[in-house]
Formats: C-alpha cells, structure tokens, sequence
C-alpha cells in the first residue's frame, strides 16, 4: 500500500520506525531480531513502519532485507534508501530490486556522512544528492534509467524525502525542499522537532508548497539523551525544558512520562500536519499511548 | 599550490635498504611553501638520514625560488648537468614534492628508483605563510557560476550540488562542528551579492567520468586538449 493513497484520501498518516540490527536474520527464523519484535509492536497502530539504511553510518543489516521481512509479516515497510554507500548504478539498481521485490513505498535521502558511524576509513560515495536521486527515482517510474535507456516493467512506488524544519537558514533548507518537489517527492517525514514555535514557522511557508508533511518526532526517553542528542546528533536540539521535565519523574515512570509529553506534543502540531512520523529508538511499546494522548487513531 | 606534508622519518627510513646511497630532492615552488621540501627542509632531511646511518650522496631543490621541481625540462638539465656526478652514485631519490615531482624525478633520471618524502594532501590556497586552505577539489567540471564562486565539491562533506542537508546546526557542518557548512557559506554569500536566484535551477549530476584518473592536458599557445574517460575536449583561447 503506498502512503500516496492515504494521503490522497485525507487520512492523517502514522508512521514508526526501527532500525535493522548489526547482524543476520536467523535463517531457522527461531530467533526474531529485535527490531522484528519492535515493528511488532508498532503493528495495528501505524499505517507503516520505516526501515533505516544503515543509520547514523554504523553498518548493520540492510534495510531492504528488513523492509521485505517485515512484508512478509504483514506490516508496511518503507525502505529508506541513502545516497552515501551506493553510486548512480546501485541506487537505480536497488530501487527495482525494492519494487521487484514488493515495496510500495521509499524514503530517499543523502544520508548521515559516514563519519558519523563506525566505519570511519570508508570510501563516501554521494555520487548524487538526494534531489537528483529523487530526479533518477521519478525518472525509473516513467520508464527510463539515469542514462534515457529504457527500462522494462517501470517501478510504481511512492516516494518520500526528508525535511529540518530547524535547520538555520530556514530558507535555504526550504529551497531544497522545493526542489525536491520538483524532482519528485511525494510526501515529508521532518527531522525530531521539540520547539512548537520552529515548527509552526516552518510549516507557515511548508504548506505553500503543496505536499504533505509528516512531523517526525523522536522520543525523548531520559535527560541523558535529551543532553547525547544534543551534543552529537546533528539537526536536532532538544530544548532544556524537556530535559528537565522527563528528568522530574524516576526512571520506571519514564515511559509513561515520555508517553505524556509527546503525546500532549504531537495534539498541539497535529492540526498543523498530514500525518506523524515517531522515531522511539527503542520504546515502540509506547507508540500506541503517544498516539492515544494525541487522540489519533488510524483507520 | 599542492599541499604536502613530510612523512615521519621513521617511515622514511624504512624505505631505505641497507647500504643504499640517497640523493635528496626537493621542490622550490609548492614544498618550500609548505616547508616539507625548500632549501632548508631538504638540506636538513640530508643531515638527519645522515644522523640515522644513511649515505646520502648529494642532495639540492632545482632552481630559484617559485620554480617547480614537476618542470621536467629543468630539474632534468638540474640533474643531469649540474649534479651528474652525485646522481650517478645514487641508488635512489628520496623526494621532498608532492608526487607529481616524484614522477617527474622517475623521468628526469631515466627511471630512477624514487622514495616519497611526503604526502601529498590537497590542492591549496595559499592564505599566508602559515595557512593552506582547499578550495577546489580539480574534479574537472566546475560548478562553481552557480555558487558564487565557492565549491560545493569541496566545500561540502557530502558533495551535494542541490542545497545542504538537514545536518548543520548553527551553521557548522554536521562531519565537524569546528568547520561552517559549506551550503551555509554559499547562502550567505550570494544573499550579500543579491543573486540568490542563482540556486534556483535543478543541478544534475556530475560527470565523474571527468574525475576519472589519468588525466592528461595537451596545450599550445591557440587551444588546449583535456583528455580523460569522459572523452577529449579542445577548447581554443582565441575566439
């Protein structure tokens, strides 16, 4: 099912997130990866699930191999796909492999660079930006390669980007969106907000350009990382009034405290948006009471 | 300029078998400015493989200050004519240059066995005497018209010709927050001239085909032939 349907009926589109483990899928299927049990229990109360292409640039499982997997259980995938591994062959290659291999949906971007991850010696490749590999995407569906050669059986996927509302200037991360639009993307999951105001002044000039945007939040499960987040995950500030406030309950309640505050979060920024994206790295157990507190619920 | 930079010596001397005569060469033009290999640098390498039990034969950086050690025609005659004798008794050059005048010395000696003093990092503006800064990646296709000038294939970590991604934060790079983001630097810059509009149209992909290596220049006073696997291109300078 591709999210561009749901969109287009005017559903508000929940979307999670795992990321593959740093390992194999057990070939007797006896022992289900965590991030299997994780998309489990994200099953039910999201339209769909992303899967991360080696995420932060630590290597790990791929990401197609953990989207198909979750197909087979049922649970919507979208494959996220990173222009940092891969060059103009394998990017192209990778998408019909996705589509052949029963995705509906992709999320296309540049990539953490690999300098961030855990393999720091690697070659980076970014031999295209996302806006061209949005471009080349469209590009494959219309029925032709990067090159004009034609292809056969053209991929039909939706494809979706990514957006900083925090980023500074907030024009110039706006012209990219803009041209992402034009290349070809077809929805929007943001970086982690927490600053009501950032995102309201964004999504004012956001929603001129005419294609819906989901507000990604990433769930804030103590101060410690509230402050790790804030010192090395790029993009993302996380506002000293959250930290204190999930710091103010004991570590069993945090869970319910986190629960609280995104949910309360997301009930303020949802008439603003098409849909959410929750990244809870971890605590998709407490999805369903994020999304409860919002007073969202999917079809 | 071609910055570089001396390797450690305790690298350097391994690359010398025992008994090994050396000849030491350096470069009056880009490695004097780095101080990897000008006059005083490769007079002193000469006395430290010396303090290290090496016998180094005779060493010297070719021409006046600014001349390249990678002008073959010079530092052959160099080596040939006024250091005939020294070469002669050489087994091997080190080299203090970056490596295009390490081959450049394999074609000056008639396929000499060279040893490389340095490493070579980066093409490079020579801000002052104490600071080199890349600004242009040689990538063979520049892209700069549209960014004011500033080079997104080197200023940028990710190379990205159609904006910045979400990474930057205060406007430091997501890689190092030490460093502005690239994307960030072009922005401001082309605010400040009004052109702007410059970032609008859609930037295709680059022609890696004229990064690919080898490449090779052949050039007269009226037209000149870039050759790489992106095929050859004549471009005259008189019209």
């Amino acid at each position: 099912m591709k999210l561009t349907e749901l969109f287009d009926k005017g559903e508000f589109v929940v979307t999670g997130e795992i990321g593959p483990i740093k390992g194999a899928i057990n070939r007797d299927k006896s022992i289900h990866p965590t991030c299997a049990k994780e998309a489990r229990s994200l099953h039910g109360h999201v339209h769909a699930v992303n899967v991360t292409d080696n995420q932060s640039a630590v290597m790990r499982l791929g990401s197609l191999a953990a989207s198909v997997a979750l197909k087979q259980q049922g649970i919507e995938p979208v494959y996220q796909l990173t222009c940092r591994d891969r060059n103009r062959i394998a990017l192209q290659s990778d998408l019909l492999t996705a589509y052949s291999l029963g995705i509906d949906n992709v999320l296309l971007l540049t990539g953490d660079h690999i300098q961030l991850g855990d393999h720091k010696e690697a070659k980076p490749v970014f031999d295209l930006d996302s806006v061209q590999l949005l471009s080349m995407a469209m590009g494959l569906r219309k029925g032709h390669d990067i090159t004009g050669h034609p292809i056969e059986n053209p991929p039909d996927m939706a494809y979706g980007a990514v957006v900083n509302p925090n980023f500074e200037p907030l024009e110039l991360q706006l012209l990219k969106m803009r041209k992402k639009i034009d290349a070809g993307a077809e929805f929007f999951q943001t970086q982690a907000v927490y600053d009501l105001e950032v995102f309201e002044t964004f999504m004012n000039e956001a929603v001129k350009l005419g294609v819906p945007v989901q507000v990604g939040l990433v769930v804030l499960k103590s101060p410690q990382m509230g402050r790790f987040m804030n010192a090395n995950v790029s993009g993302i500030t996380v506002p000293s009034m959250w930290i204190e406030e999930i710091g103010s309950v004991d570590k069993d309640d945090r869970k319910k405290k986190a629960a609280e505050m995104m949910g309360n979060f997301l009930r303020q920024i949802k008439p603003m948006v098409q849909g959410v994206h929750i990244m809870p790295l971890g605590w998709a157990d407490v999805v369903p009471s994020i999304l409860e507190t919002a007073e969202i619920s999917i079809q | 300029m071609h910055a570089t930079i001396q390797k450690p010596i305790q690298e350097i001397v391994k690359y010398i078998k025992p008994g090994e005569k050396v000849f030491v060469i350096g470069c009056n033009n880009c490695a004097w400015k780095c101080h990897s290999g000008g006059v005083d640098e490769t007079k002193m390498m000469a006395e430290r493989l010396a303090r290290r039990g090496i016998e180094v034969v005779g060493y010297t950086v070719p021409g006046p200050q600014g001349m390249s050690l990678c002008k073959l025609d010079h530092t052959e005659k160099v080596l040939k004519e006024d250091f005939a004798d020294m070469v002669a008794k050489a087994d091997s050059f080190l080299v203090l240059s970056c490596g295009q005048g390490v081959h450049t010395v394999i074609d000056a000696t008639g396929g000499g066995m060279v040893h490389p003093g340095c490493d070579t990092i980066f093409g490079g503006e020579t801000v002052s005497t104490t600071d080199i800064e890349e600004f242009c990646s040689l990538c063979g296709e520049c892209v700069i018209e549209f960014t004011g000038g500033l080079c997104p294939m080197t200023l940028c970590s990710k190379q990205l010709l159609n904006g910045p991604c979400g990474g930057a934060e205060k406007g430091k790079c997501e890689v190092d927050s030490e460093r502005n983001c690239g994307w960030v630097m072009i922005y401001e810059r082309l605010k400040k001239l009004g052109r702007l509009e410059l970032l609008d149209p859609y930037q295709k992909p680059k022609n890696h085909a004229k990064w690919s290596r080898p490449r090779s220049l052949k050039v007269s006073t009226t037209e000149a032939t870039f050759s790489s696997q992106a095929g050859k291109v004549t471009v005259s300078n008189q019209e």
